[in-house]
């Protein structure tokens, strides 16, 4: 979380400068895309939190810190195309069991699996060069916790050729 | 995608691409002339520099063995992104051999000359994936790479990937190319077609993440 530290400076910048007139088609299914995914993750990091154990606390608070963060982002990124922003669901189900400090590390990397299939699909979704920097910052982003989180599980290899496929 | 969340948490790859088929057809006009004949193919400038860094890799696994198991998997994925550019690529795509980069020989190179191993691709400068790019270091690329270089610190002369002595310089070196390289498949992949944009963006991705095991 600490050496990219994409998420204050990442994310945020596009949402800071957003084409005032956009060029580009496709902007606003894009990011709920992505959107819709972040509500996914910040829910589900919870239950990663309830599970991952006191010495991962850390790393699991940046995480969702870093999502949240980028939700936020999102959310006004899609307000300011003139879309509705799509809003988080209740309660989402789990992909397994998650149980203890090791299914809950499999969770994390599921989440940001989850979170690089959809901000890589916004990437490819539109034409608009500031949001597909913020798909692409989101999707590197995701990259390199799921790669993070699968060094803690010492899963070889931590690395993909392909995220978000 | 609202109604898929209840049954999973994961917004996986099967609704993804759904999404995607449904998708593409908003995207073409940034399409950068495909057909045209006269430019050559931005992809060709990310084809070569991902051998290179296949032919980096290999030059340091036979410069220091004991890096090996931490290297190979990067290795592969770099490996992994060629291919899938030379299939982008099309016809267009130069035989591996235009780039002796050791693409058939995996990892386990000449192992007697460290620095005569698989060496860097005599076709496009470093400089050339860069050009045009809109901003510096559009990608979450861990600190925001120099983007006027993406030359990565694989240092080629005459034909030779010439290798850090100590490991950890080497590891380093490695470090800094890939944060080059993502930043050049990141800018790449922002006025790139929607199948290419992708295949960019994953790339760039993937190189993201090749930092924090390199780290």
């Amino acid at each position: 979380m600490t050496a990219p530290a994409p998420t204050p400076t990442g994310p945020g910048t596009p949402t800071a400068t957003p084409s005032p007139t956009p060029s580009g088609t496709g902007q606003v299914p894009a990011l709920q895309a992505g959107l819709a995914a972040e509500h996914a993750v910040i829910w589900g990091y919870g239950v990663v939190g309830a599970h991952a154990g006191d010495a991962l606390l850390p790393q699991v608070r940046d995480a969702d810190d870093a999502h949240r963060t980028l939700r936020d982002d999102t959310v006004a990124l899609v307000a300011r195309y003139g879309g509705t922003p799509v809003a988080t669901e209740p309660e989402y189900a789990l992909p397994f069991p998650v149980t203890d400090r090791g299914s809950a590390l499999r969770l994390a990397v599921h989440l940001e699996e989850g979170a690089a299939a959809a901000w890589r699909y916004a990437v490819a979704a539109t034409d608009d060069v500031a949001v597909r920097r913020a798909a692409l910052v989101a999707l590197s982003d995701a990259a390199v916790r799921a790669t993070r989180w699968r060094l803690a599980l010492h899963t070889s290899p931590a690395t993909v050729p392909f995220p978000g496929d | 995608m609202v109604a898929v969340a209840r049954r999973s948490v994961l917004i996986g790859g099967a609704v993804g691409a759904g999404l995607l088929a449904a998708g593409c057809t908003a995207g073409g006009p940034s399409s950068p002339a495909p057909t045209t004949p006269a430019p050559p193919d931005p992809l060709l400038a990310e084809l070569a520099d991902e051998r290179r860094l296949v032919a980096g890799y290999d030059a340091t696994i036979a410069r220091h063995p004991a890096l090996r198991a931490r290297l190979t998997a990067v290795r592969d994925d770099h490996a992994a992104h060629a291919a899938a550019l030379v299939t982008a690529l099309g016809p267009a795509a130069p035989p591996s051999s235009t780039t002796p980069a050791a693409t058939d020989s995996p990892g386990v190179s000449p192992t007697g000359s460290p620095t005569g191993s698989p060496t860097g691709s005599p076709t496009a400068s470093p400089t050339g994936s860069l050009t045009g790019s809109p901003t510096g270091s559009p990608t979450g690329s861990p600190a925001g790479s120099p983007a006027e270089s993406p030359s990565t610190g694989i240092e080629s002369s005459g034909g030779r990937t010439r290798v850090p002595v100590t490991p950890a310089a080497a590891v380093a070196a490695l470090r800094a190319a890939e944060r080059a390289a993502a930043s050049a498949r990141g800018t790449a992949a922002l006025t790139a077609t929607p199948d290419r944009a992708r295949l960019l963006a994953g790339i760039s991705a993937s190189e993201a993440s090749h930092v924090a095991v390199l780290a």
